[in-house]
Formats: C-alpha cells, sequence, structure tokens
C-alpha cells in the first residue's frame, strides 16, 4: 500500500475516514437527541419539526458502530499525531490547543463506555421505566459527540492534513 | 399531506432476547456507570493494560516511561483498555448479585457520572493549562 500511495496520501486518506465516520455519526446523534429532548409526534411541518420526527429509536446501532469505528480509525491516526502534530505544537507553543486534544481524547473515552447502556435503554424504547436514563445519556453523548468533532476540526486547521 | 411517525415509538415489536434480558441489562448499566469512575481512577493511578512508543512502534505490558533517545510514550490505549477490563469485570460480578439488588442501581448515574468526570479530566490536564497561560 505504502509503495502505491506517499506516506502523507496514506494518512491523509484515513483522517478522510475518520472524518467521514464522524460526520455520520454526529449526523446520526444530533437527530436523535433532538428528537428525545423535543419530540414531535407528526412529521409534518417545518424542517425544524421534521428534523425533530425522526423515528430515534432505529439509529441506537448505527450510533454504536459508528462510534466505535471513529473511535477505532482515531487511535491508528493517534500514533502518528504524537509524534507529527503534537511535538510542533508543542514547539510552536500551541499549549491550549494541545490541551483540548488530550482532552478530546478522554472524552471519547467516556463516550465509548456509555454505549452498552445507552444501546440497552433504545433497545427497550417500549419501556417506560427507561426514559429518563435513555435521554440523559443521549444527550450527554450528543454533547460529546460536538465537543470531539469541533476539537478536531480546530487540531485539523492548526496542523492537520498535508501537514 | 401529513404523516404520523413518532419519534419514540412504543410499538409492540418485542425487543431482541439479548435487549430482554435483566443479566444483560445489569451488565450494561454496571459496565457504564462504572466506567466513566473507573477511567479516572485508571488515569490518577496510571495503570495502563500497554504502554505504546509510537517512535519505535514498541508496545510493552503495563506502565513504561518514555527511553531516552526513542520519543515519547503513549499510555491513553492502556489506561483505555484497563478501564475495559475492569468495567467488565465489574458487569460481571454484578451479573452474580441478586437481581433485587441489581435492580436497585439507578439509572440516572450512567449519564451523571461521565458529567461529574469532566472536571477531573480538566484538572488532570493542568500542566497544559499551566503552559498555556505562562
Amino acid at each position: 500500500m505504502m509503495g502505491l500511495i506517499s506516506t502523507n496520501t496514506f494518512w491523509t486518506i484515513w483522517l478522510f475516514v475518520h472524518l467521514i465516520l464522524a460526520v455520520g455519526l454526529l449526523g446520526a446523534l444530533t437527530h436523535q437527541a433532538v428528537a428525545v429532548a423535543m419530540p414531535a409526534h407528526r412529521a409534518a411541518g417545518g424542517i425544524v419539526t421534521r428534523f425533530r420526527a425522526v423515528p430515534a429509536a432505529g439509529y441506537a446501532t448505527a450510533v454504536c458502530v459508528l462510534w466505535v469505528l471513529t473511535f477505532i480509525v482515531g487511535s491508528f491516526i493517534y500514533t502518528k499525531y504524537r509524534i507529527y502534530i503534537r511535538i510542533p505544537l508543542e514547539q510552536t507553543g500551541y499549549y491550549k490547543t494541545g490541551g483540548f486534544f488530550d482532552f478530546k481524547e478522554h472524552v471519547a473515552t467516556l463516550g465509548l463506555v456509555l454505549l452498552p447502556a445507552y444501546w440497552y435503554f433504545w433497545k427497550n424504547v417500549q419501556n417506560p421505566e427507561y426514559d429518563n436514563a435513555r435521554k440523559g445519556v443521549t444527550l450527554v453523548l450528543a454533547v460529546m459527540c460536538w465537543f470531539l468533532f469541533i476539537v478536531g476540526h480546530v487540531l485539523n486547521n492548526a496542523r492537520g492534513f498535508a501537514s | 399531506m401529513s404523516t404520523t411517525t413518532t419519534t419514540t415509538p412504543r410499538a409492540a415489536t418485542p425487543p431482541s432476547s439479548l435487549a430482554a434480558s435483566s443479566k444483560f441489562k445489569t451488565f450494561v448499566t454496571t459496565f457504564s456507570i462504572t466506567g466513566p469512575v473507573v477511567y479516572c481512577l485508571v488515569q490518577y493511578f496510571n495503570y495502563p493494560l500497554i504502554t505504546f512508543h509510537p517512535a519505535t512502534e514498541r508496545l510493552v505490558w503495563g506502565y513504561e516511561a518514555a527511553r531516552s533517545g526513542e520519543g515519547p510514550n503513549m499510555l491513553w490505549y492502556g489506561w483505555t483498555a484497563t478501564t475495559i477490563l475492569i468495567a467488565a469485570a465489574l458487569g460481571i460480578i454484578a451479573m452474580m448479585l441478586p437481581e433485587r439488588i441489581s435492580r436497585k442501581l439507578p439509572l440516572a448515574l450512567v449519564w451523571i457520572f461521565p458529567i461529574l468526570a469532566i472536571p477531573y479530566i480538566i484538572y488532570s490536564l493542568m500542566p497544559w493549562w499551566v503552559l498555556a497561560a505562562k
């Protein structure tokens, strides 16, 4: 593989894969979080109502799979980040950027360990006993996902693609 | 034309056998409740299952400090692996408890503990914030 494309291209492709998975995850979790926070009982209406009116339970397995895949690809890229991104960031005094990336890695793990309960609560959507826990864990995961996405985006702007 | 799609369909669709199992519920809720707490403790006491040295691509069991001339070490993989193993072990132990005990576990802790973990995580990154403030 490395003989066919340059090392830079190889890692850029993986960064794109990470990005695409993250976009899918962000979209699914945002739909679900809005649907659970402000449920709409009819799909008709404006774009906001339609956004809220998705069948939220159907997203649960996809969210778990996407979180795990994004996590695995991110972990793979992280090995290169540690050498080729973080060290130059430190040398150039981008300490807040580096700190927020470390914050991101911790949040990604915290989100990962929530997935089993999250999945269970959504698979038992017919049971009102889990309503509050399902709402809470979905909103927490959505906030985490937005945080991870924004930090990743800013970091990429600081030193990402093709650097 | 309007449709009547609801966002939380409490339809007659029964959950899968796994999702209907009370033992599985005990495992997943214990795993997810203890996970954030275990992660903070593992990070605080620094118990990574593995340490990775990215410059030399060397992987070792447990903790190993960065070695001179061999670049930095990476502990996050190890912290995550340790957390998953311990949380899974606690989940299995919880499954062995009588259901009258495991049912008492407040489900809200699943989302409260990760929120409570955030201040500690920010505090643990203090060296970065101190450098940034200089």
